[in-house]
């Protein structure tokens, strides 16, 4: 497809629907070339607009649409695929300036809100009204449209679920500029083909998120934790089925290696969870969560909990449930990435889901490539759905090289996952980094599947080229 | 070796507290912790204790449903007993809490029947920050006194006590009995063991009225002010380093900071 670029006149009109608020040249931020993942590759937009109201996005999608010019919505940046970045050049329709909540419907459990606003602020905002918004992702400062986007998941998705499973309805701007409200503030929903779900984990290449209708559930009173240190990562994962058949029902579930979190404690400077217990050293540790609405119903779970780990090889278990308690323990989970980013110059990530059986096999599978690629690899992920994180860096190796490896890696990394009954990516997507690797994954027609339907919403193939299902 | 933990719960230091209609921190909702300075006394305690044997025993002042299961948590990391006496004196300065907390030591030494070795306070509390009481403590019980010990080691004269300084550390030598108060050691306090945490909820925790006699506070705060609102910084848009650079360095030399 031959993209136009954005004209001088096409431009002119830009700045007459949104004045001050249209970046050309030198006056746009650097950023909108990229992600948090810079590495995959920089590409500059022709323009960059920043959205204040769904009408606005509509009518720059218009133009653009009349223009052939090729367009992206851009949330915070956060992504983790490149999934928001400008590869055909065009237009970025930034959205973080639509940041507002709108409102409540508390007795039907629903917060209104524009697509701009973070998960911070709407998790804080929950908070004062007693209510609780439950997906967790790690990047708290991502907008909630990329959350939908992406169908993010998150610690808490091993209770409460994913993005997905919060969206009740949407406005959305289709490419032609048509402004569409998906679902309802309901509960169920069988009426026809679900397009706010084709919406969640579309990654915005099917329609601009500008509103969305999320559901909220009341605030627990009580959380818990518990960190159970295990000899190796084997016994470790092996007592998760376990626990899940205890029907303990945890908020969060994750697993982390010792090598990780020791190298995450050195970065925080501080100790949290014990390197040994009782004369024998961790290898890996589960760390889970439990919440409630009273203390006395929390006990009896973690009674059940602590004799789940016990016979199951847990070599101690510690209990975390005082405020500086629970921030610490999570914040050694919650510091994967920056204890990494501190530790390497060159870092990627795979976040490959497999059966909860299958987390050990992938995850001994990945360490034992270290020697073989020349990468250091460091894992830690949510044991309670199978999401592996995966992680290689290097600090020695020029970055071509390492890309070079890093893409050996990550094929043996899938291909195993995809051996072992998973899917390339959990949480993150795919963005335009790894179109190659969902190929493999799902096969060519269901790709092709995926492409009919990017084509029945956007024919001209004109918002986020080359992405998730095709590339440029 | 007999040591004594004197404890605060202080409000949350995590959480932002403002002032309240009454000009006093607004703490209504704010979660309550240990003072994180008397965390490192207790652990540093409990490992004195476990290597050379001993008991540690805490204590703090206050309401006993507000500040048990501060005490609880307390006793699940290591020590073996606990006490909660009654407030005896409304808007205490630090003069009336330090002796407040010598009553408290004469009592408790009455209740455990053996003088304790070795007295222990965090540095300073996290809510206030006065850094007075221990020194005012160990003046009131007339006993020996170092500040901010961020190591305490046994040997044949008592106490040789590692000092945090503002240049690296100074060691003493102290008689017991002796007062410290804690800075942050090179150590973190322990987290409990799930058994531990249940077997503490079940300690039998004494609640001491009528034990501390009111003290007339001699200091008083006649209010609170906010910081001052940070006004707006200048933004250096030059996108060129060196320019910026520049620009920033003309900046501070205009405001005479250079």
């Amino acid at each position: 497809m031959g993209y136009k670029k954005p004209t001088a006149e096409m431009i002119e009109q830009l700045k007459a629907i949104m004045p001050g608020r249209v970046f050309t040249g030198d006056d746009m931020n650097s950023d909108y070339s990229h992600d948090e993942m810079a590495f995959y590759g920089k590409y500059q937009p022709d323009v960059a607009v920043e959205a204040l109201s769904t009408e606005e996005v509509s009518a720059v999608c218009k133009l653009c649409y009349e223009n052939d010019v090729p367009f992206v919505p851009r949330g915070a940046g956060s992504g983790l695929c490149a999934g928001c970045v400008p590869i055909a050049g065009g237009v970025v329709i930034g959205t973080q300036k639509m940041n507002k909540i709108l409102g409540y419907d508390l007795e039907n459990f629903i917060i209104r809100v524009q697509a701009g606003a973070f998960i911070n602020d709407i998790a804080e905002d929950c908070q004062k009204h007693g209510m609780l918004y439950p997906p967790d992702p790690g990047e708290k400062f991502a907008t909630v449209g990329g959350n939908v986007s992406t169908n993010a998941g998150g610690m808490r998705a091993c209770k409460y679920g994913t993005t997905r499973d919060y969206v009740r309805a949407m406005t959305v701007v289709m490419p032609n500029g048509e402004i569409m409200r998906m679902g309802a503030e309901v509960s169920k929903n069988c009426s026809g083909y679900s397009l706010i779900n084709l919406m969640c984990g579309a990654e915005g290449t099917l329609g601009i998120i500008t509103e969305l209708s999320m559901k909220i559930i009341p605030q627990p009173k009580v959380t818990v934790s518990l960190l159970a240190p295990f000899v190796d990562l084997d016994t470790c994962i092996s007592c998760v089925s376990k626990l899940k058949m205890a029907n303990l029902n945890p908020q969060a579930l994750e697993f982390l290696t010792r090598d990780n979190v020791q190298a995450i404690e050195k970065f925080l400077g501080k100790t949290v969870y014990p390197a040994v217990c009782d004369g024998e050293t961790a290898g890996a540790y589960l760390l889970v969560s439990f919440d409630g609405y009273s203390q006395e119903e929390l006990d009896s779970t973690l009674e059940i909990a602590a004799e789940v780990f016990s016979e199951n090889g847990a070599l101690d278990v510690i209990i975390y449930d005082t405020p500086d308690g629970l921030r610490n323990a999570w914040l050694v989970r919650g510091s994967c990435l920056e204890a990494l980013l501190a530790d390497f110059k060159l870092m990627d990530e795979c976040d490959v889901v497999v059966p909860i059986s299958h987390i050990a096999d992938l995850v001994n599978y990945a360490d034992g490539l270290q020697e073989e690629v020349g990468l250091v690899v460091r894992t830690a992920g949510h044991a309670g759905d199978g999401n592996v994180h995966i992680n290689v860096c290097s600090n020695d190796l020029e970055e071509e090289e390492f890309m070079k490896r890093v893409d050996l890696f990550m094929d043996l990394v899938y291909a195993k996952g995809i051996e072992l009954g998973g899917l390339i990516s959990g949480e993150h997507g795919i963005g335009s980094a790894k179109v190659k690797y969902l190929e493999k994954n799902l096969g060519a027609e269901q790709l092709q599947l995926m492409k009919g339907i990017k084509m029945a919403f956007d024919p001209k193939m004109l918002l986020n080229p080359g992405k998730v299902c095709y590339s440029l | 070796m007999n040591i004594l933990v004197c404890v605060k719960q202080v409000p949350d230091d995590f959480a932002k507290v403002h002032l309240g209609e009454n000009g006093k921190p607004a703490l209504e909702g704010i979660d309550k912790v240990v003072n994180a300075f008397d965390t490192y006394a207790v652990e540093m305690a409990v490992r004195l204790c476990e290597n050379h044997g001993g008991r540690v025993v805490v204590a703090t002042i206050g309401a006993e449903e507000e500040v048990r299961p501060s005490m609880v948590q307390m006793i699940a990391v290591g020590a073996n007993q606990a006490y909660i006496y009654a407030p005896n004196t409304a808007d205490a300065d630090e003069s009336a809490v330090a002796a407040g907390l010598a009553e408290l030591v004469k009592k408790t030494e009455e209740t455990v029947g053996e003088s304790f070795d070795l007295i222990m306070c965090g540095k300073e509390s996290t809510d206030e920050i006065s850094s007075q009481v221990g020194a005012m403590l160990a003046e009131k019980l007339n006993l020996s006194f170092v500040s901010s010990v961020i190591d305490v080691k046994l040997v044949e004269a008592g106490l040789c006590v590692k000092q945090e300084t503002e240049e690296g550390s100074a060691s003493y030598e102290v008689s017991c009995p002796a007062v410290v108060t804690v800075a942050k050691p090179e150590y973190d306090p322990r987290y409990p063991n799930l058994k531990s945490k249940m077997a503490a909820r079940k300690a039998v925790i004494p609640y001491l009225t009528d034990a501390l006699s009111p003290v007339q506070p001699s200091v008083r705060c006649m209010n609170y002010q906010e910081p001052a609102k940070r006004e707006a910084g200048v933004k250096i848009q030059e996108k060129n380093a060196v320019d910026a650079v520049a620009r920033a360095i003309a900046l501070m030399a205009d405001d005479k900071v250079l």
